[in-house]
């Protein structure tokens, strides 16, 4: 979203010209700043390498169906990753499902139809707490969300829909209120304010011109969103959201306290899941070293990898359609 | 204009307010606490071309924003006084703003094309007031891109992205879109300010046609352009209408000296 | 509204449906915002009242300690800023030099487009990898934890941080600058040092300051890094306590003045990310304008 793409002129010529004396101190400085670049290239390269490697004992084990062997158990030193990815993608889902309404929502009334002074506090506010650490969501979902869940939601929905087929299955479970479902909220309300921070950003640099013309044709508020200004920002919009996706696939902290750490799948939102990055941390400690646990931990690092990875591709994707 | 003195419903009308289709009177307008225009009285006459000029901040385009209340979507901003339009008063806070914004169309400094199609463009604003079928929707753009000079330039690209075509056509294009939702009155806020000098008379020509149909209020900093467009001209100065008279007075000879200085460029 | 009004005022028969979907809009939009708000307000306000309840001297002075014991979080919040320390210290210089890369060499080469991608995978990258990739470098073959480990791995995700904003406030110097810096004779380095990026310098700090905030929060790059440690460790070779692993472990103990400390610690953590976030919002702000 930043204009960076300005077309510079290097003053070269001049330093050509004059290259003798100030040679040496120019190609040190290149040389200093480029290997800073190597660095940041190395890390992402060692960083993606070492869990390949790391991982090659799990997918040469179990072969490449380890992506899709629905068992962990370290007794019988069986792994695979299918629980912790469905409870990784499942996770984020419900938390995109949940806060990109939220995040439109609040973006549109904040830049709309909020006075000024109110949507400055509240915007500023919302941004703020885009910052604040994840564990804190996660002591807030295992302190508030967690009974809350366990108190009111889970027996309202099994007593309401329990007996209902086709729904019955997703609520399903015991009212524990730890679950796929808790992971999923407690990530909406964390990705919500960076999601809505980015909207608010993109709607706010729509030229007011724009959004005049459509007003002076006699829309409303409404369809000057729907129609003129979802249109203009989409690719921003989408970006947001790709991004608070990345965020919420690869967070730690604020599930390993409400998701219930069972490394199960089925259609339950209210049973106990786990993530990957969740098993990684409650799990690696302990791991021995050159242990097939270990190894598979690491393959899980490296699927891990692979979905933020692609995340990323296709929000980059989606905002360079955009520039074209 | 015969029938219309026959009209015993408009001759009340029209010995107070003859052939104005804006009537402005006692109009006050804040910015907060700033005023920015001092109890402004004129008449905008039907089928005729009115300019306004002066110097810059003088108010001139404040003045066009109140006539589709644009001024609404920013708190703080208030009007008062009154602007009568087809026997309804503009400022009234019960009037149907998306209406009235339907009837009073605006085009605006810079060509301000909607991201999608040429022909979405121009069906953006019929669709949120008419409901037509699609070979009367294909027949209002054809219709309205004739009528600003496009048609034969676009008629084979109408589902490119309006934002491929040149400045001053982007421009004309957002002229047929605020005619095609058949206003009455048309306002222009500078509307050749960013294009080059062929686009600007190209629009000036379209101006002339359009004001058989069109009520048409024009913002300019440019006096040529209000000499060669304009029935009336009316001058401002620092919130305050100084002088409107027809554009041949008002450039020949002028009754105020603020205007002479004007026009003669020692300020502004 | 005037008795007189024209023909042309009639209502057009599909304004009220139209008007209602405005109306439901705003409503809806306006739910969205409360719900989002009230979700933010009931996490401050755990947060505010759990965290000010255990906040005592103790907890800012004394050690960790086993239960009961009257112990605090003075050796966690000290690790909390050595750590954080050494990461800047580390990252500062790499993340400048990377984006002084891209923008001053970085136009159209395929290496700099790949390390612009790169630090775009990395500042969105879990940070949980980030800490299994330092455990394996630094603290498998060194056969134990330690703070240093940490720091670097803390260091790993604040580099992304810098270089990105680095690059962007580099790129809006005004050409001009730079070719009044050669004109004089200077040297292409000391343009860019000492014109380019001092003039670039608020929001470079910018930068800086917001990869603190980012870093200064995160547990999970911890875990198998620094590990955490109960006593006090002012050595970066040995496991060293920190905030964020401190309100992880008491977090879910059974304890009730562990869960207290916890919230204090909490409540520090996020005091201080979102004083850093308010100095850069606030104080930045006003001496650009």
């Amino acid at each position: 979203m930043t204009s960076a793409a300005a077309p510079r002129t290097q003053p070269a010529p001049i330093q050509e010209a004059r290259k003798l004396p100030f040679w040496k101190g120019d190609r040190l400085f290149r040389f200093l700043v480029s290997a800073c670049a190597l660095l940041v290239l190395v890390s992402l390269g060692g960083l993606v390498l070492t869990m390949a490697f790391g991982g090659s004992k799990a997918f040469s084990t179990f072969g490449p169906s380890f992506v899709f062997r629905n068992i962990w158990n370290p007794v019988t030193n069986q792994y695979g990753a299918l629980a912790p990815v469905f409870g990784t993608i499942g996770s984020t889902l419900i938390a995109v499902l949940i806060g990109v309404p939220l995040a439109f929502g609040a973006a549109f009334w904040l830049t709309n139809i909020a006075p000024p002074m109110v949507a400055g506090i509240v915007g500023t506010a919302v941004q703020l707490l885009a910052a604040v650490p994840s564990i804190i969501f996660g002591m807030w979902g295992f302190f508030i969300v967690v009974p809350f869940m366990a108190q009111h939601v889970q027996p309202f929905f099994r007593h309401h829909f329990g007996h209902v087929p086709g729904i019955r299955w997703l609520v399903h479970g015991a009212p524990f209120g730890y679950g796929l479902l808790t992971g999923g909220i407690v990530l909406a309300v964390m990705i919500t304010p960076f999601v809505t921070a980015v909207m608010r950003d993109v709607f706010a640099v729509m030229p007011p011109m724009l959004k005049e013309s459509a007003y002076g044709l006699g829309a409303t508020r409404w369809e000057v969103m729907r129609r003129v200004i979802v249109p203009w920002s989409r690719a921003g919009m989408i970006g947001g959201v790709v991004l608070g996706m990345g965020r919420a696939l690869g967070e730690t902290m604020a599930v390993t306290f409400v998701i219930g750490n069972a490394n199960t799948i089925g259609w339950s939102l209210f049973a106990p899941r786990n993530t990957v990055a969740s098993l990684v941390a409650l799990e690696f400690p302990e791991s021995a070293a050159g242990s097939l646990k270990l190894s598979s931990l690491l393959a899980l690092g490296f699927i891990l990898m692979l979905l933020s990875f692609t995340t990323l591709a296709i929000a980059r994707w989606l905002l360079r359609e955009k520039k074209a | 204009m015969s029938e219309a003195l026959h009209d015993p419903s408009l001759m009340s009308q029209s010995t107070a307010l003859p052939e104005a289709a804006l009537a402005v009177r006692d109009l006050d307008f804040y910015y907060g606490e700033k005023q920015a225009l001092k109890s402004i009285t004129m008449d905008f006459r039907k089928q005729s071309v009115t300019a306004m000029i002066g110097p810059s901040g003088c108010g001139k385009s404040t003045l066009l924003r109140i006539f589709n209340r644009m001024y609404d979507l920013y708190p703080g901003q208030k009007a008062t006084g009154s602007v009568l339009f087809d026997g309804a008063n503009i400022l009234d806070p019960a009037l149907d703003l998306n209406m009235l914004r339907s009837r009073i169309g605006m085009v605006f400094q810079k060509p301000t094309p909607f991201p999608m199609s040429i022909y979405d463009n121009i069906a953006f604003g019929v669709r949120l007031h008419e409901k037509l079928s699609r070979s009367a929707m294909d027949a209002r753009v054809e219709d309205v891109l004739t009528r600003v000079a496009l048609w034969k330039e676009v008629r084979d690209r109408l589902k490119e992205p309006a934002a491929g075509m040149s400045g001053g056509q982007q421009q004309r294009l957002c002229i047929a879109r605020s005619i095609a939702t058949k206003p009455e009155v048309l306002l222009l806020d500078e509307p050749t300010s960013a294009l080059d000098p062929i686009s600007t008379a190209r629009i000036e020509e379209l101006l002339d046609e359009l004001k058989q149909d069109f009520t048409i209020a024009i913002v300019t900093h440019n006096m040529q352009q209000a000499a060669r467009c304009a029935d009336q001209v009316a001058f401002f100065y620092l919130g305050s209408l100084i002088e409107m008279d027809s554009a041949d007075r008002m450039f020949t000879n002028p009754r105020q000296k603020q205007t002479q200085d004007y026009i003669t460029g020692r300020f502004g | 509204m005037s008795k007189t009004m024209g023909e042309g005022w009639r209502k057009d028969p599909r304004a009220t449906q139209r008007l209602v979907m405005d109306r439901l809009a705003t409503v809806m939009s306006f739910v969205a915002t409360a719900v989002l708000v009230l979700a933010l307000a009931s996490i401050l306000w755990t947060l505010l009242w759990n965290g000010f309840a255990g906040l005592s001297i103790a907890a800012l002075l004394h050690p960790m300690g086993p239960p009961g014991s009257n112990g605090g979080l003075a050796n966690a919040i000290l690790g909390s800023v050595i750590q954080t320390g050494v990461a800047l210290i580390l990252a500062t210089p790499v993340g400048l030099g990377c984006g002084i890369y891209l923008s001053e060499f970085g136009n159209g080469s395929k290496f700099a487009t790949s390390v612009r991608f790169v630090s775009d995978v990395l500042l969105s990258a879990p940070s949980i990898l980030i800490g299994l990739f330092v455990y394996l470098v630094l603290v498998a073959p060194f056969g134990h934890f330690s703070g240093l480990a940490g720091s670097v791995a803390l260091a790993i995700l604040a580099v992304p941080i810098i270089v990105r904003t680095t690059e962007d406030m580099l790129r809006l110097v005004p050409v001009a600058m730079r070719e009044a810096g050669s004109a004089l004779g200077a040297a292409h380095w000391r343009v860019v040092l000492f014109l380019c990026l001092r003039s670039a310098l608020p929001g470079v700090l910018t930068g800086i300051l917001l990869a603190l905030a980012r870093v200064s929060g995160e547990t999970a790059p911890l875990l198998f890094t620094s590990l955490g440690n109960q006593n006090w460790s002012f050595s970066l070779d040995k496991p060293m306590a920190s905030l964020p692993i401190a309100i992880y472990q008491y977090a879910g103990a059974s304890y009730d003045d562990w869960v207290r400390l916890a919230w204090t610690g909490a409540l520090l953590v996020t005091l201080g990310v979102l004083s850093i976030n308010i100095i850069v919002r606030f104080g930045f702000r006003s001496k650009q304008s």
